[in-house]
């Protein structure tokens, strides 16, 4: 009885490690058929128009209620066009970039995603993007897209790797009812203006301040055009910092020292608040540099705040803004590229751009879309509209991603004033500079 | 007469290797072939992105350690924590611990509520103490009105690891607080009747009869601690939104192999800090072993 036992033991034992070993492969050799067997039915002209549809995936990051509603009505608008194409929508919450790559390595990428400018360039580099100058019709309209905002896309080879759905720049937001109080009557055109006005319209009660002149944001996304606007730049020809020049510490002298000598301008953790938009809104900051965002998100959060946007103000006589674009773009892997296609280039096409820039969470890409919507007149985003043409776009090569991540980190030291300016920046410079250098 | 008993034997090594199957099974999958496969990703250059790609290297990966500024912030800084928080945290564990063994009213009140701080999930500790945190905050207010200097907590790098340290000795603490007090009932309670008769004050009977009879306990509290703060992530990830900041300052060992295993995909070299953990922290517990030892022998 033992015996018999200890072999049914045995016996047991056996069958749950095969099946251990066999599930896992079996799982996976389920998946690819389960989805490649809709494409043949679909694809074949025999089929019936009642065959099961192609599945698309598109991931993009979260956002707030009312833009995932409005994606959505666009995902619906594209559904009823195409009920051959089902598109199932995921939200990626956290940690996009990192999702994503991690996603693309295990060949469980979306067809279609989100990819912001500044990653573009490395993810177009390690060859995973389907280029898409092959898919474009004449009907798709090419020249219709910004040119600054579309090359953002572009490989070193030539090729398009995505189609830009929608950009904002930054403006300058200030509060009406601060200015008319400080007596103020127009915005800063000039950035010695700004320091002037910031002094006026900082609130001090004892040591505490109660309202700066200025919101900021010491990183780089935010920074780059002063850093380039007496000459400096962020990156050499070979994609190595190259930020530590006298040049780009004289634009970014300007951010610091209102920080620490005026006193009149800080950044929203000083007082509390999570970003720029959040301390304007609050009034802990008169002004704040911000984009096209922060415009629902005052209006809604806010209602009661008195604002409006001007370009903003010259560095050294010269006009500079950031622009930031997101483009959609197709996974080289992806098993329904046609599908896909339809999909992106609906999205991004005259009719889906249209519907998706309406209400005015994003800038159009279109100049059709944006000349029919007339963001250029309106009251908030006209400032906005007309930095488009001058301003720097957050890129600036594959090693963007190390670069930004040091600079931020002693960028802050020097803006708490823990470290001079210069000392900072050579430092953030050469550990950039060894990431590189390391990881090449 | 040699056959059956062989025969015997073979059928009871094989029933036993029967029962050991599914956690040679479990162990092995999720932890030897991940070690092994760590080892062996720590000598190679890894590509995983498009074209998949391993490189032999050699030990490229571990020179380039001495080469990498930030991988020493995140030594230091992780050592600065652990120097910090496992000493306090033991004190405040056993001296929680001790007054909860007294014969106190609503003891087991207090039992349960200086635990629920064990309990909570570590992601939501962070969110609450951010809000505390806030330069607006509830820390900030009380310090106000203590007349104390506030701080930025969050953005200022001179105060963010102090920050994480205070609410990790604040979490963690009452953990090891059960512990210990599982030990101290275990203490019987004729020793301290002998102190007694010896005329023993308090102090006496605590630090010659409780600290000695804990030291088991205390070893593996320490050790337990040890590698409890050098595997800190959860907390200055969600602190820093994944960055280390600001400026390195509450970058950490393993928030550094994170970004480099997840953000930068150098999977080879993530492997190679992941290592050089494994052994500090291996190297920590031994010292440890031996400075017990060392005690218990004088």
């Amino acid at each position: 009885m033992k015996k018999k036992l200890s072999l049914w033991m045995l016996l047991l034992a056996v069958v749950m490690v095969v099946s251990a070993c066999s599930g896992g492969k079996g799982g996976n050799e389920a998946s690819p058929s389960a989805t490649s067997s809709s494409s043949p039915s679909a694809s074949s002209p025999s089929a019936s128009p009642s065959a099961q549809p192609v599945e698309v995936t598109l991931a993009g990051w979260g956002a707030s209620p009312e833009e995932q509603e409005l994606l959505q009505q666009v995902l619906d608008e594209f559904q009823a066009k195409n009920p051959d194409v089902k598109v199932k929508y995921e939200v990626i919450a956290d940690r996009y970039m990192d999702v994503i790559k991690t996603r693309l390595i295990g060949g469980e990428a979306p067809d279609v995603f989100y990819l912001d400018a500044f990653e573009a360039p490395a993810l177009i580099a390690e060859n995973v993007l389907e280029p898409l100058d092959g898919y474009v019709t004449p009907d798709f309209d090419l020249g219709d897209f910004e040119e600054p905002m579309l090359n953002a896309f572009k490989g070193t080879d030539g090729q398009i790797y995505g189609f830009p759905k929608d950009y904002s720049t930054l403006a300058l937001f200030y509060n009406k009812k601060l200015f008319a109080e400080a007596g103020i009557d127009n915005p800063p055109a000039t950035w010695e203006e700004l320091l002037e006005i910031s002094k006026k319209l900082t609130k001090r009660n004892g040591n505490q301040v109660e309202v700066y002149g200025l919101g900021q944001a010491p990183e780089l996304a935010r920074q780059m055009f002063m850093i380039l606007a007496y000459g400096g730049r962020v990156v050499d020809e070979e994609g190595y910092a190259a930020f530590a020049t006298p040049e780009a510490e004289k634009g970014l002298a300007l951010v610091v020292d209102q920080h620490l000598v005026d006193k009149t301008a800080a950044q929203p953790t000083d007082v509390g608040a999570g970003w720029g938009g959040e301390m304007f809104g609050q009034q802990k900051a008169a002004m704040v540099i911000e984009g096209n965002w922060a415009i629902p998100f005052l209006q809604n959060t806010f209602p009661d705040l008195d604002f409006a946007t001007a370009e903003v103000p010259t560095v050294n006589g010269k006009k500079g803004t950031m622009a930031f674009t997101v483009a959609y773009v197709m996974n080289k892997a992806s098993k329904n590229k046609e599908a896909a296609w339809k999909l992106l280039s609906y999205l991004t096409g005259k009719e889906g751009m249209k519907t998706w820039t309406s209400k005015g969470f994003a800038l159009p890409t279109r100049k059709s879309v944006a000349a029919e919507l007339g963001y250029d007149k309106d009251p908030l985003r006209g400032a906005l509209v007309a930095g488009a043409p001058y301003a720097t776009p957050w890129q600036a090569g594959p090693t963007l991603p190390i670069v930004m991540n040091n600079f931020n980190n002693l960028f802050v030291s020097a803006y708490m004033g823990d470290m001079p300016l210069s000392e900072a920046l050579k430092q953030a410079q050469e550990t950039a500079n060894k990431e590189i250098r390391n990881a090449r | 007469m040699a056959k059956p008993r062989d025969r015997l034997k073979l059928r009871e090594a094989l029933a036993g290797y029967g029962f050991m199957t599914p956690a040679v099974l479990i162990l092995g999958c999720f932890m030897l072939i991940p070690i092994g496969y760590s080892i062996f990703l720590a000598f190679h250059k890894v590509d995983l992105l498009g074209e998949v790609s391993y490189r032999f290297i050699g030990t490229a990966n571990f020179e380039r350690m001495a080469d990498d500024p930030r991988l020493w912030i995140a030594l230091r800084n992780t050592a600065k924590y652990a120097l910090v928080v496992v000493p306090t945290q033991t004190l405040l564990a056993l001296l929680l611990a001790s007054i909860l063994n007294m014969n106190l009213r609503f003891r087991y009140f207090f039992r349960a509520a200086f635990y629920l701080p064990t309990v909570t999930s570590s992601a939501v500790l962070v969110l609450i103490f951010m809000w505390i945190y806030n330069a607006n905050g509830l820390l900030n207010k009380a310090l106000d009105a203590l007349g104390l200097p506030t701080y930025n907590w969050l953005g200022d790098p001179a105060v963010a690891l102090t920050g994480i340290m205070i609410m990790n000795i604040w979490s963690t603490a009452p953990l090891f607080m059960v512990v210990f007090l599982a030990a101290l009932q275990d203490i019987p309670d004729t020793l301290y009747e002998a102190a007694d008769l010896d005329g023993a004050n308090w102090w006496h009977k605590f630090w010659k009869i409780t600290v000695p009879m804990l030291r088991p306990v205390t070893f593996y509290v320490v050790v337990m601690g040890v590698i409890g703060t050098f595997q800190l992530f959860d907390q200055s990830y969600i602190f820093s939104a994944g960055s280390g900041g600001p400026n390195n300052s509450t970058l950490t060992m393993v928030l550094l192999i994170y970004q480099y295993a997840f953000s930068v995909l150098d999977m080879g070299y993530a492997s190679a800090i992941a290592f050089l953990l494994a052994v500090t922290i291996m190297i920590a517990t031994l010292i440890q072993r031996y400075v017990f030892k060392e005690e218990r022998l004088g």
